[in-house]
């Protein structure tokens, strides 16, 4: 997996190493949590909120596939949206962290949960807000959803150059790999010939995710796509690329000890 | 069928006219529209207001949750098209994006109930107010002419959450008082009387005013806000009367007739009840939705049928003994 190793040097690179640690502990902690995509998806979200290009107090972040939310809590606890201890209530009776997303919780614009919504929502939301950005975060198992390519069709219709869509492709969904549960061929292409910019990056490597948000700023008239290819369970190593760590209930703990350990060493 | 100088009048024309003018007032007000704005007589609109109307095609889903994304940026949204796809074809959209989100969107379904006649059973949609009263958040309207339309669209427009308007194809006739001012959660009587409560939505209620009705004392509410119900009203008149016909166009199933129901069970009134609906099957062509009424049980015929049911002796001995 050389394509998709991470440059140690960036700033960015320790927290994410946090990031990663969070979400193992949350999970190992509650005994619940998509786990593969949270792994996959952190670096992804990390680098938008921490981006000089877009401020998401006036910018929008739509987190369309709402069982990334673990990857999104992580981040809004590390940018203070509220206090870390939060986390490990996810998902629990009360709590503030729902076991996918829900408005109540501070920094949430869009409760998700249903696949395929949230980059209409977002689309609209551009329409609606055109002096700032809306960047959505879809998953390439995602785009099995007819919907998708609706809001793909709408925003080239409407030249929706601030509205930008990050793909976490991590080549993995519930019951098995993309290419076999529904093959998405080449996205990129496809992008392209719905009239939209296409990037495709590695989304673990904090320089190629800054250069992308910044060009895909730059872009006016045509909405951008940016393909981050991921991994799914990515820095620990019984999960990276595994299905079945989709998502996860309880941790056996030999299994905990070696992705702390593998994190640890991240 | 209804005496010849009682006036008609087309709910869509009253619509498209209606919001027109209230987009004038409100520079915040748009349209989503699913391909069928000259449909909803939106045409004005689309010319005079044109940065405003979004054109989102054929695609349900993509335009609930545009129309969503909208209202999170601080718009009023009107969602337009048919019934039979908009809240049918994307229903899980509109639970999400707008009711959970709870967003000010305004889903406007026309062609409801077996008034579409002559479009057959696909356009004929009979299950729109039991999938709109189900979801939280959610406001139900069913008008019962086109004066209605009016008085509810400002109304609706200045509600801060999201509402369902069901609008029927044909012109029906004007039945309400222009000065009777609507709001959300009030009903009205139609007529007043002591023998029978009759309640329901939408044009079919305006069968009522035949002249065969005339020797009866009915009690006839509009049920036209049907979420939230005016449940102190319809109960107030159900301990009068004692006996509820309920009548609308759509299945009987999940909605204004099993409101009633329950309302009757959890009050412990001792009230006659018929419901009259679409009985769990589907519609069907026909040039004229008289036909159709008569078919279906709907016609004035079959609540004349009710009527007399519910007027039996024994019911009353038995409810006073």
């Amino acid at each position: 997996m050389a394509l998709f190793t991470a440059p140690k040097r960036h700033p960015l690179y320790p927290v994410s190493r946090q990031m990663r640690l969070d979400i193992l502990e949350v999970v190992n902690e509650v005994g619940f949590g998509h786990i593969g995509g949270a792994l996959s998806s952190v670096d992804i979200i990390l680098s938008i909120y921490n981006s000089d290009n877009f401020n998401l107090k006036k910018d929008h972040f739509i987190l369309s596939a709402g069982h990334l939310c673990l990857a999104l809590y992580v981040v809004l606890a590390q940018q203070n949206y509220f206090s870390k201890d939060n986390l490990f209530t996810y998902a629990k009776f009360g709590s503030l962290l729902q076991g996918h997303l829900n408005l109540d919780t501070p920094g949430v614009e869009y409760a998700s949960g249903s696949l395929g919504q949230g980059l209409s929502f977002a689309a609209g939301l551009a329409l609606g807000d055109p002096k700032h950005h809306t960047i959505c975060l879809t998953t390439d198992g995602e785009h099995n959803e007819g919907q998708i390519w609706e809001a793909i069709t709408f925003a080239n219709k409407y030249h929706q150059g601030n509205l930008i869509n990050i793909v976490d492709y991590n080549g993995v969904q519930l019951g098995g790999k993309t290419e076999d549960i529904m093959p998405l061929e080449e996205l990129a292409g496809k992008y392209v010939r719905f009239g939209w910019t296409v990037r495709t990056i590695n989304g673990h490597n904090f320089y190629e995710l800054d250069n992308a948000l910044k060009l895909a700023k730059e872009s006016t008239i045509y909405p951008s796509c940016i393909i981050a290819k991921t991994v799914s369970g990515k820095g620990i190593s019984a999960m990276e690329n595994n299905f079945e760590y989709h998502d996860i209930k309880k941790i056996p703990h030999d299994l905990y000890l070696s992705a702390k350990h593998d994190l640890q060493k991240y | 069928m209804i005496s010849k100088n009682i006036k008609t009048a087309s709910m869509r024309i009253a619509f498209g006219e209606t919001l027109f003018n209230l987009a004038l007032k409100n520079p915040n007000l748009y349209v989503v529209d699913i391909d069928l704005y000259p449909s909803l007589y939106l045409q004005k609109f689309k010319e005079r207001f044109n940065s405003r109307f979004i054109q989102a095609g054929i695609a349900e889903s993509n335009a609930a949750a545009v129309a969503a994304g909208l209202a999170a940026s601080g718009k009023t949204v009107f969602l337009t098209s048919f019934s039979c796809f908009s809240p049918a074809l994307n229903w899980g959209v509109i639970r999400q994006s707008i009711c959970y989100n709870q967003h000010k969107v305004k889903i406007i379904g026309s062609h409801s109930g077996l008034m579409s006649s002559d479009l057959g059973a696909t356009h004929q949609m009979l299950e729109d107010i039991a999938l709109m009263r189900v979801l939280p958040n959610m406001q139900v309207f069913s008008p019962l002419d086109a004066y209605e339309v009016q008085k509810m669209l400002p109304v609706i427009a200045n509600s801060p959450g999201p509402s369902y308007l069901r609008l029927v194809r044909p012109e029906t006739p004007l039945i309400s008082s222009p000065r009777q001012p609507f709001s959300i959660g009030r009903s009205h009587h139609l007529k007043s009387g002591n023998q029978v409560s009759i309640l329901g939505h939408g044009p079919i209620l305006t069968q009522l005013f035949l002249k065969d009705f005339d020797k009866y004392s009915l009690d006839i509410i509009n049920c036209s806000s049907l979420k939230p119900l005016d449940e102190k009203t319809i109960v107030a008149s159900l301990q009068k009367t004692g006996r509820c016909l309920v009548i609308e166009d759509h299945q009987k199933i999940g909605a204004l007739g099993e409101a009633v129901a329950g309302l009757i069970a959890r009050n412990n009134l001792k009230v006659r009840f018929i419901q009259l609906g679409v009985n769990d099957s589907f519609g069907q062509s026909a040039h004229n939705y008289f036909d159709l009424y008569h078919a279906y049980a709907l016609s004035p015929l079959s609540i004349i049928e009710a009527l007399k049911i519910l007027l039996k002796k024994y019911a009353q001995s038995k409810r006073n003994p």
